[in-house]
């Protein structure tokens, strides 16, 4: 029974990283129906962010973990994420909107491949940065890592808490953006009907960028998430996290926010479960991505619109 | 790419004739300057250091030289011959060309191409200080010689492709144009030197600006269209001469090889994404399912399975397996949305290699051996002919992986074949009719699903046997040669070459395959350019280099100019008057 | 006109003028949700009849088209046609001999008219993947037919020596009766007009009344949903006025015509119009 809960609470955040990203698909899908590929490499770009951040502080601080640089992190990292968002929606993207479908998903490949590239081939070349051509220890942050903690005969790691926390606090705020807001209004409309909107005297284009950007934001929470929870991130760690976001996307219904969070959320769950109680040689950790895209297939068979999905997902 | 306009219409007008005699000037310089010496040591380059005797590079920018100076002259010699009434035919053709547009072309190209040599000079060889004193004096003719066609007035638009030439004409020239073009690419394989294999690069793009602006270009696609099928076997029939041209070296046949093999598959992947519009970010996958199929039923010490039926049936066999695999993923996919495809498709490439990588006896069977896959795959031996062996024709001996060229050559034409066929027919018009509305296609009675079924597993049928082949001339199958970035090279080769066209996508695939090979520098850096490359292409010129006409259209709905030319430049078969 | 008189003369199929029922629907009723979009109505099309359907916006006209072309399935009643129930794939819709146009144009804008009309006849035709690669006598036959038959509508529809243009470069009229040519080509024994004349100026809009009047004469029946008035009562031999889902009158044309009900839901009183906005 400890052993089930242990992958539970395992899973959920595991599902919760998921979720984060999720979010940044989901979004961007909701408001202009285009699957932002390039989105995986966003959240590896907001954890190499978070890396330099710390490590630009470590001069100064001559390599303090202490809780602090938590939020210092973070905000380095949300900083060069939405940088790069947005620069990437205003120059690739943007030129696009009007193009055959291919266009933007051929361009998203190219974006992901490049963006991976460069930071593999220069990020090392910044004078006191490691080489990142191969995995890079992430700082153990005091209070976030270390030994994990006893709660009722269930040994929690320390970097659940974050991921888990974190995500509760930014869904509670994109609530509050997306209901509360003139401009979560105005995504609203957009999503519905871009051309309406645009006649009502809403800057689409200023929405959709805005719609990057939150995704971006979370998407470098997810990746300050990641490098506490497995103590290291490599450039490649974009690739099989976006992968999976996606699929917690579309479980949940793409282009529908809390659908991200409960497909992540489930994915999660489902994947550590996977891991833990398929028995024989097709379960453990080596086929658990298997199962968690057999996942996606089976969704789109059976329930292309999602868990949730509100949001009809063919278009006319 | 627009020139600042220093070189405004009134100064053209103003300084016209002095424009002409600068280019003319120019460009006789240049080519003369060949016979100088360039470089201050016979190390850089192809040895240009020697007065009177000019290497084979010199020799491509002398040409460059005395097309500018012919180009520059025509608008005299037009004119003069005019007035005397000489060559009457030869100057009807003569006066659809646009020789101040190919004079301008030029003048750019000679530039950039002594511009290039100089810098590859002083890289090699170590400083300016190495390049000889008629290195400068051809920098110096480049100079007049561009400064010259700038001052030009704007020439007229040329139109070379409407020029009715007798077939005898055409077909000549198809010859030389393939001719010249083996000739340049077996040049270009043989060249160790990274730096001379660009200038070989530069001297083709110029050569092709040039075709192009002056109206030629216009004229050989407009008859490489009437002779579509003397073209097309006669590109194999050079193809398949090549291997003749290395005199038994295997060195560039291994490389022309794995280029052939590139190319096929992704012409097998132009079906899916060019012809049927459906994005297949898995399809290596496909080409790995189909060289495990054939490593585990192969004569190797580690192939697992006991039944070893001849090479034509497992070929088959690999097709199969692609195309069923194809069947499993693109029949719930294609049922929703394209966009879910090509996410699937994606997450597919990743499910076949980490189950590669699991077959290994510890995680799942032992299939494949995991990610050590299956080594030593021995030459195939079809009907007694012994890949492996060295055999002599006419002389000339033929290596290993000119055998597997010829092999592979079958299996580009059999893609092509295919390709070629599905477009131009029911089936052809069927996926056009889906690319462009699919509500209104299926609403019309055009059974969507089914045929994007068919581009998608069809195309993982060809991949399989392309697959099967490149087990046995790779010798090895491990998981690692099959990772996501190989399909999104693949896509990459589709993209730049041209959706939906054959000659585009093989000239992308030989591009992407070549450059990396020949230059190191650039092999470091590949992916990263190739991902720029193809973000950079989507918004340029997202048809690709030599794209597909509909494609076009499709890419450039706003702009009606292009819309109202292509429409006049229709092939008959898409009119009335064809029947 | 000479190709004019080999279609009249039995090149279309279903040419025998007799009065074949075509078309029955019986108790269609469609709900989308607690929405009733069209409640219980009735229509039967015989071959050779040119049958109106009428009403304000949001009357149910479309929904009940979608029902007839197996678009929707209805939620309870039943459609036949020629006899059989037809399954709601927009695709065996169209093989039974049904087809259709739209109320704003889907042609394949990059493709040429005749390549327009080609993708027609796609579902006569069979050759599949083997077959186009092989390019035996059947597949050139079949592609010579096709071409040949393309042409042949062109020229019916009134478009003859405009094949070679991209459908997107044609004129309005002409995209719409490319539109109706495209639906011929499948052979139909019944076609479904989606507002055939809207935007259209009043001499294009005759010229659609006659290539609808020559249509009907070779047999086929018609079914046209339109808001032009003098339209639909010129050209119907029935006129089914629809009104918040419900019949509100069938009949001939003159008798829907003078009937004060039908002025009524048009011009209105308050309460009615209030009510006919939830399609």
């Amino acid at each position: 029974m400890t052993f089930f809960l242990d992958q539970l609470l395992n899973g959920l955040s595991l599902g919760a990283l998921y979720a984060l990203i999720a979010v940044g698909y989901t979004v961007v899908y909701g408001i202009i129906q285009l699957i932002n590929f390039a989105h995986g490499e966003i959240f590896m770009i907001g954890a190499f962010g978070a890396l330099s951040t710390w490590i630009v502080l470590s001069w100064v601080t001559g390599g303090s973990t202490a809780w602090w640089n938590l939020p210092l992190m973070l905000v380095g990292g949300m900083l060069v994420a939405v940088l790069t968002a947005v620069v990437m929606e205003r120059f690739a993207y943007r030129p696009l909107r009007n193009a055959p479908r291919l266009a933007p998903l051929i361009t998203a490949i190219g974006i992901s491949i490049f963006l991976q590239e460069f930071v593999r081939l220069f990020y090392g070349r910044i004078p006191g940065f490691p080489d990142a051509k191969s995995a890079i220890p992430f700082p153990q942050i005091e209070f976030f890592t270390g030994d994990a903690v006893n709660v009722g005969g269930l040994l929690i790691h320390r970097g659940n808490f974050f991921v888990v926390g974190a995500l509760g606090v930014c869904w509670a705020f994109l609530w509050w953006f997306v209901n509360k807001t003139g401009t979560g209004r105005a995504m609203q409309a957009v999503s519905q009907d871009p051309d309406t909107s645009r006649l009502m005297g809403i800057d689409v284009d200023r929405i959709i960028v805005i719609a990057f950007a939150v995704g971006a934001a979370l998407a470098a929470v997810a990746g300050l998430a990641s490098g506490l929870r497995y103590g290291n991130i490599d450039f490649k760690m974009g690739f099989l996290a976006g992968l999976k976001a996606f699929t917690a996307a579309v479980l949940g219904g793409i282009g529908n926010i809390n659908g991200a969070v409960v497909g992540g959320l489930t994915l999660g769950v489902v994947e550590a479960m996977a891991t833990s109680f398929i028995p024989g040689q097709f379960g453990g950790p080596a086929w658990k991505d298997v199962w968690a895209f057999v996942l996606l297939i089976l969704i789109l068979v059976f329930r292309p619109q999602g868990l949730v999905g509100a949001k009809v997902v063919d278009r006319a | 790419m627009r020139i600042p306009t220093i070189f405004t219409p009134a100064l053209q007008k103003r300084y016209h004739t002095v424009g002409r005699v600068l280019a003319l000037a120019g460009g006789l310089l240049f080519a003369a300057s060949a016979y100088l010496p360039w470089a201050y040591s016979g190390d850089a380059l192809d040895d240009m250091s020697y007065l009177g005797g000019p290497s084979t590079l010199q020799f491509l920018g002398m040409f460059l030289g005395l097309i500018l100076a012919f180009c520059a002259a025509m608008g005299w010699i037009e004119p003069w011959a005019d007035a005397r009434k000489l060559f009457p035919p030869l100057l009807r053709i003569s006066k659809r060309a646009g020789w101040t547009r190919g004079a301008k072309a030029t003048g750019i190209g000679v530039l950039v191409y002594i511009g290039i040599v100089l810098i590859a000079i002083t890289l090699e060889l170590g400083g300016l200080v190495t390049v000889e004193w008629g290195g400068w004096v051809a920098l110096v003719a480049a100079l007049a010689g561009f400064v010259g066609s700038r001052l030009l007035t704007a020439g007229r638009q040329p139109s070379l492709e409407r020029a009715r030439t007798a077939p005898w004409v055409d077909i000549v020239a198809i010859a030389l144009v393939l001719l010249a073009g083996l000739m340049l690419a077996a040049y270009a394989l043989n060249q160790v030197d990274g730096g001379t294999f660009v200038v070989i690069l530069a001297f083709a793009g110029v050569l092709t600006a040039f075709l192009l602006r002056s109206g030629i270009g216009g004229w050989l696609s407009a008859v490489s269209r009437r002779h579509r099928t003397v073209l097309v076997f006669s590109a194999f029939a050079v193809a398949f001469l090549f291997p003749f041209t290395q005199n038994g070296s295997d060195a560039n046949m291994s490389i022309a090889t794995q280029v052939l093999i590139f190319a096929a598959t992704a012409v097998g992947l132009n079906i899916v994404v060019g012809l049927a519009g459906l994005l297949d970010l898995g399809y290596i996958a496909f080409l790995g399912a189909g060289a495990f199929t054939a490593a585990t039923m192969s004569q190797s010490a580690f192939a697992t399975i006991g039944w070893k039926p001849p090479f034509i049936v497992v070929m088959l066999i690999a097709g199969l397996v692609s195309a069923t695999l194809g069947l499993i993923i693109g029949s719930p996919t294609l049922r929703v949305s394209g966009d879910y495809l090509a996410i699937v498709t994606l997450a597919f490439g990743e499910i076949f290699r980490i189950t590669m990588s699991n077959l290994d006896g510890s995680d799942g069977p032992d299939l494949v051996h995991g990610s050590s896959g299956i080594p030593a795959i021995p030459n195939l031996n079809l009907f007694g002919f012994d890949f492996g062996a060295v055999h002599v024709v006419a002389g000339i001996p033929l290596g290993r992986f000119s055998n597997y060229f010829f092999l592979m050559l079958l299996i580009m034409a059999v893609i092509v074949l295919v390709f070629t066929r599905l477009n131009h027919s029911r089936i052809g018009r069927g996926w056009v009719a889906i690319r462009e509305d699919e509500k209104a296609a299926e609403a019309m009675g055009v059974n969507v699903f089914g045929l994007k079924l068919l581009a998608f597993a069809g195309g993982a049928f060809l991949a399989g046997l392309a697959g099967a082949v490149k087990a046995h001339v790779d010798q090895s199958v491990t998981p690692d040669q099959y990772i996501f970035l190989e399909s999104a090279f693949l896509l990459a080769a589709v993209v730049l070459g041209g959706m939906g066209t054959v000659m585009g996508v093989v000239l992308g695939a030989a591009l992407l395959k070549l450059v990396p090979e020949k230059l190191r520098f650039v092999n470091e850096y590949r992916m990263l350019l190739f991902g720029l490359l193809m973000v950079i292409m989507m918004r340029v010129r997202p048809e690709g280099m030599i794209p597909n006409q509909r494609r076009v259209l499709e890419f450039h709905a706003d702009d009606e100019d292009l819309v109202d030319e292509i429409e006049e430049d229709l092939p008959y078969e898409f009119a009335e008057e064809g029947s | 006109m000479s190709i004019d008189d080999v279609l009249l003369t039995g090149d279309l199929p279903g040419h025998q003028v007799g009065k074949q029922e075509m078309l029955s629907a019986r108790n269609v009723t469609m709900r989308f949700g607690g929405l009733v979009a069209v409640d219980d109505v009735d229509l039967t099309v015989h071959s050779g009849e040119i049958v109106g359907l009428i009403g304000p916006n949001g009357a149910g006209k479309t929904t009940f088209f979608n029902c007839l072309t197996g678009l929707y399935k209805p939620t309870s009643g039943e459609v036949r046609f020629a006899g059989e129930v037809l399954p709601p794939k927009p695709r065996k819709v169209v093989m039974a001999g049904m087809a259709r146009t739209f109320q704003n144009i889907r042609l394949f804008p990059n493709m040429t008219a005749l390549e327009n009309v080609m993708v027609g006849r796609y579902c006569r035709t069979s050759a599949m993947a083997v077959t186009s690669i092989v390019r035996g006598p059947k597949f050139r036959r079949e592609e010579a037919e096709t071409r040949e038959r393309a042409i042949e509508l062109l020229a019916y529809v009134g478009m003859k020596g405009q094949g070679g243009h991209l459908a997107r470069n044609l004129p309005y009229g002409d995209q719409r009766r490319l539109e109706i040519a495209r639906a011929l080509a499948t052979d139909p024994k019944l076609l479904l007009l989606d507002e055939p004349t809207a935007g259209m100026n009043p001499q294009e809009t005759r010229q659609a009344e006659e290539l609808i009047f020559k249509i009907r004469d070779s047999g086929l029946a018609i079914v046209v949903i339109e808001h032009d008035m003098r339209f639909i009562f010129n050209l119907c031999d029935r006129v089914l006025c629809l009104v918040r889902g419900k019949t509100l009158v069938e009949g001939t044309a003159a008798q829907v015509q003078s009937d004060p009900r039908v002025i009524e839901a048009y011009i209105g009183s308050p309460e009615t119009q209030d009510g006919a906005d939830n399609a």
